[in-house]
């Protein structure tokens, strides 16, 4: 086997120094990445961070492609596009991928989001060569054939029936964003529908490869025991060989207009063990400066059970089984949902009315300090134990690289975060939180919606 | 842009003797075998500590210094198999409790005084102990120490938040009354341990839930949270010295006890039963096969675990392979082997859709048939131990994750020195060693089954695959405390 020579010329090397923790605003400060990134000549984005704490190294390879990318009458696809990558390429066997990883001890998967579907791998770090060598064979010729398609459309149907269809509440997601949604593809999870899965055809499986599993929209990252020229030749001899698109990756997504006021609905669904009210709003996207203040407003209303939607509904005025908040911050404008699962014996109104008053003083009161810092130590807590693993470090370096299209942010975050004052987090509410785009929607265990609910459709 | 390429032609036939279709090489592409493996580096078991206060509570140290966080973890050996026998649930609701209020602290106050640090707190109780775990940043270590000494030592057990707690468990259990996985779960559990302690659910059931009294509770924290009943772990992001003399300040005077002598029940020999749980409507059948087996410290353990790993764990799994890999049949199929302190299991677990419950039946139950009579290929323990044994530098990647193993060794009187040798000992099976371990312990004939999921759709298909003896439970009737899980009929509605 001969390696291909390096290719220093177009790399561009971003290295940043490793400094200790250091207290700031009250919040424990995390290390920051020590990592390269550079761009090959085909298009393939690749970042390097080497931790030789263990001697094991995580490889993922983010393809910026998901859900939303999925044409009408194809939702699904993506995460079905997914498991077809496993059904072997040119020097691998289908169903081999895995085999092999675990072989040489290692952990494998893949997973669909919205926006990207990643591919991941963890070994012990000698097989570094035996991993670059598997992707970039499926990358550069993965077997495209009907059995397939067929089989795993199967398995597909089969994920569906066992992670939504027969879990409670597992359509939770999918039934807020369809009711919340017209027009951007966020209407649709990634899973998809039963029929759309059914239309899928051989012609869109070699369309998708064609059109968005190529370098340029690719990111591969590597956290953990290796040499960083060493495995950037390795990755030049097994990546770099691929060759670039024939035509630019699309990015062609239909946007959402702006809700026309107020919706309340009352659906039913199966599988729904206990009446639930939801208050969505749309919100901006990941990226955005409004983003850090709506994360931390989040957290204000609910992390911990000191946060304000847990002690008055669940815990004060016990309206609620259970409660919780988020914004679903993510790359195009979604959704912030709020959820109170009833507790038996409450009505649905005043499960209602509790949470949207929850929502409502966060744009009639500034928060106070201590409710702050509390967000911004809780933050930092999750910042610092969300980077453990080679596998979460190489997820946030990865993520910002895909999604903020600047993978400095990985770092740059935190000091952002930290600086977010209370009058942002009122300004965010005032700016999202309105009585013209909410959105309550009550979802009622099928057969049981008569009487003590909201009002139906009353757009 | 093209790439210049260095085609080496071999062939047209894959090194897997499999046609490639033309339609997706868009490249030409080199024919090959995967590359070999780079050098592999030492990798030992990491350091840790372990030391005894005089009031005999076992404190272990992991040391970790990349990232500012510490974990505290304090163990108590008495979980729900210690729950008295008519009051499945006391142990879950006492640890449900402890962080509701202290003697000096109440439960708004525990919870403000966590969240205002970015601290997480969590309690709980497992099969075979009870918890505490709190994690804090570096700066809140004294903090955390001294909170858990709080919840583990002085709990109120206050009237208004036994009420609020027992509220949340019961309507937890209406919702988990809806989910088959859970009641497939439970079901498993009481088939294969009967009316032993194991045979309940941690959380109890609706009528124990209802039934719990302060004093079961105060009882049941009295009986076993003592020092000399308990193993604490500090990991993270403190000197081994601040570990010690902090644990020392906190709880050096915790006043050593009597430790509680319980007598339970053996669980019943293993004997053939299928029960359905009939839940109309059900798009998927939810899958629990399996039979009471070896307790987590038995000679064969490790030996009869890779045999069950080949049957359905990573680096095999006949089971996925049979039914997803070849059939489609299913999503996820798996099989895992669950030791305890008194008694363990193995249980097969998967969900199709409805219409093939019966096949799927059939060949879950003929892979495990087949483990039990003819002897694994080398290639397929092969697989098996390669996982495991090469996985080992991935299980001790995390301080929590290398304190897990040693506190998993302590907790059930496993050899320390185990740890170290661990891939030695996985390389060192043999095919017969195998073999031996399934024949004496898998018992193909003597299976209990639980089937959760739409009667009407399967039970014909059954006898057509050799099942013709079943009881069908519907859901609405369904009582896990009587010996055919069906409500006396006085009591249904």
């Amino acid at each position: 086997m001969t390696l291909v020579r390096c290719r220093y010329v177009s790399i561009l090397v971003v290295t940043l120094a490793i400094v200790g923790s250091v207290s700031l605003g009250g919040a424990v400060r995390p290390p920051k990445f020590d990592y390269q990134i550079t761009t090959l000549d085909n298009g393939l984005t690749v970042i390097l961070s080497e931790d030789h704490s263990t001697p094991i190294v995580n490889f993922q390879l983010w393809y910026h492609v998901g859900s939303k990318n999925e044409p009408p009458g194809r939702t699904g696809f993506a995460h079905l596009f997914e498991h077809l990558m496993f059904k072997g390429s040119h020097n691998v066997a289908p169903e081999q991928h895995l085999t092999m990883v675990a072989r040489v001890g290692g952990d494998g998967n893949a997973f669909t989001t919205e926006d990207a579907t990643v591919f991941f791998e963890t070994v012990p770090s000698q097989y570094l060569p035996l991993i670059l060598w598997l992707e970039a064979d499926r990358m550069a010729t993965l077997r495209i054939d009907q059995t397939a398609l067929d089989s795993e459309r199967e398995v597909v149907k089969e994920e569906r029936r066992w992670r939504y269809e027969n879990e409670p509440f597992g359509l939770l997601s999918e039934i807020v964003y369809d009711n919340a949604f017209t027009t951007h593809p966020y209407k649709h999870t990634p899973i998809g529908s039963m029929a759309d899965l059914e239309a899928a055809s051989i012609e869109d499986v070699q369309a998708f490869f064609d059109t968005y599993y190529v370098p340029e929209n690719a990111t591969l990252t590597l956290v953990g025991d290796f040499e960083t020229a060493n495995a950037l030749q390795m990755i030049e001899h097994y990546f770099g060989r691929v060759p670039r698109a024939a035509r630019p990756v699309p990015r062609d997504i239909p946007q959402e207009p702006p809700p026309g006021g107020e919706r309340r609905l009352t659906v039913e669904a199966d599988n729904w063990p206990l009446p639930t009210v939801v208050v969505a709003h749309p919100i901006t996207y990941d990226g955005h400066p409004d983003a850090y203040p709506l994360h931390i407003l989040s957290k204000i209303l609910s992390d911990g059970q000191s946060s304000r939607i847990y002690r008055r509904l669940v815990y004060e005025q016990q309206v609620a089984v259970s409660a919780f908040g988020q914004g679903n911050i993510i790359e195009d404008p979604h959704l912030f949902y709020a959820v109170a699962i009833v507790q038996p014996g409450r009505a649905v109104d005043e499960t209602a009315s509790a949470l949207i008053a929850e929502l409502d003083r966060m744009r009639s009161e500034l928060p106070g300090d201590d409710e702050l810092q509390r967000a911004k130590n809780q933050f930092a807590r999750d910042y610092v134990i969300g980077r453990m693993t080679n596998d979460q470090k190489a997820s946030h370096l990865a993520h910002a690289a895909v999604i903020h299209d600047d993978v400095t942010t990985a770092d740059g975050e935190f000091d952002i975060f930290m600086n977010v004052t209370k009058d942002d987090v009122q300004r965010v509410a005032q700016t999202y939180f309105r009585d013209d785009n909410r959105l309550v929607l009550t979802i009622m265990p099928r057969g049981r919606s008569g009487g003590g609910s909201l009002l139906r459709d009353s757009r | 842009m093209k790439r210049f390429l260095r085609v080496v032609l071999v062939g047209v036939v894959g090194v897997w003797s499999v046609s490639i279709p033309v339609a997706a090489q868009r490249v030409d592409w080199p024919t090959e075998d995967p590359p070999p493996p780079l050098l592999e580096r030492d990798v030992a078991f990491p350091e840790y500590e372990i030391r005894t206060l005089d009031n005999g509570l076992q404190v272990v140290f992991v040391g970790h210094h990349e990232m500012p966080a510490v974990t505290v973890r304090l163990l108590v050996r008495a979980g729900a198999s210690a729950d008295p026998s008519d009051m499945p649930g006391v142990a879950a609701l006492t640890s449900q409790l402890l962080d509701q209020g202290t003697t000096s602290r109440s439960a708004q106050e525990i919870a403000e005084t966590i969240d205002s640090i970015g601290g997480g707190l969590i309690v709980g109780a497992g099969t075979d102990l009870s918890f505490i775990n709190i994690l804090v940043m570096k700066d809140s270590f004294d903090l955390a120490l001294e909170m858990l000494s709080d919840v583990a030592r002085r709990p109120a057990f206050a009237q208004v938040e036994i009420d609020r707690q027992r509220q949340q468990v019961l309507s937890g259990m209406q919702v988990s009354y809806d989910d088959p996985a859970y009641i497939a779960g439970i079901v498993f559990n009481r088939l294969i341990y009967g009316f032993h302690p194991y045979g309940m659910p941690h959380n109890g059931t609706p009528a124990s839930a209802r039934e719990i009294e302060r004093d079961d509770l105060v009882t049941f924290h009295a009986t076993h949270f003592m020092p000399n009943n308990a193993v604490l772990a500090v990991v993270g992001d403190v000197s081994a010295d601040e570990a010690f003399q902090g644990v020392e300040r906190v709880l050096g005077d915790w006043e050593h006890g009597q430790l509680p002598r319980l007598s339970r029940i053996d669980p019943p020999q293993p004997t053939r039963r299928l029960v359905i749980i009939d839940k109309p409507g059900a798009v998927q059948t939810v899958f629990r096969v399996g039979h009471l087996t070896l307790p987590r410290v038995h000679d064969d353990y490790l030996t009869f675990d890779l045999a069950i790993k080949i049957l359905g764990g990573e680096g095999g799994n006949r089971i996925g392979g049979a039914l997803r890999t070849e059939r489609s049949l299913t999503y996820s199929a798996s099989a895992e082997l669950v030791g305890r302190q008194f008694g363990g299991d193995f249980t097969a677990m998967t969900d199709t859709r409805s219409d093939a419950t019966a096949e799927v039946l059939r060949l879950i139950v003929d892979e495990i048939t087949r483990l039990q009579r003819d002897r694994v290929s080398r290639r397929e323990l092969g697989g098996a131990q390669d996982y495991l044994a090469g996985n080992f530098p991935i299980t001790i990647e995390t301080p929590n994750a290398i304190a897990a193993q040693v506190l998993e060794a302590i907790l059930y009187g496993l050899d320390l020195g185990d740890l170290e040798t661990y891939r030695e000992r996985i390389n060192a099976v043999t095919a017969d060693d195998v073999q031996q371990a399934a024949r004496s312990h898998l018992k193909p004939e003597m299976l209990s089954i639980v089937l959760v999921g739409d009667a009407s759709t399967f039970v014909d298909d059954l006898a057509g695959v050799g099942f013709d003896r079943y009881d069908v439970v519907p859901l609405s009737e369904f009582d896990l405390t009587t010996p055919d899980f069906r409500r006396p009929a006085a009591a249904r509605p």
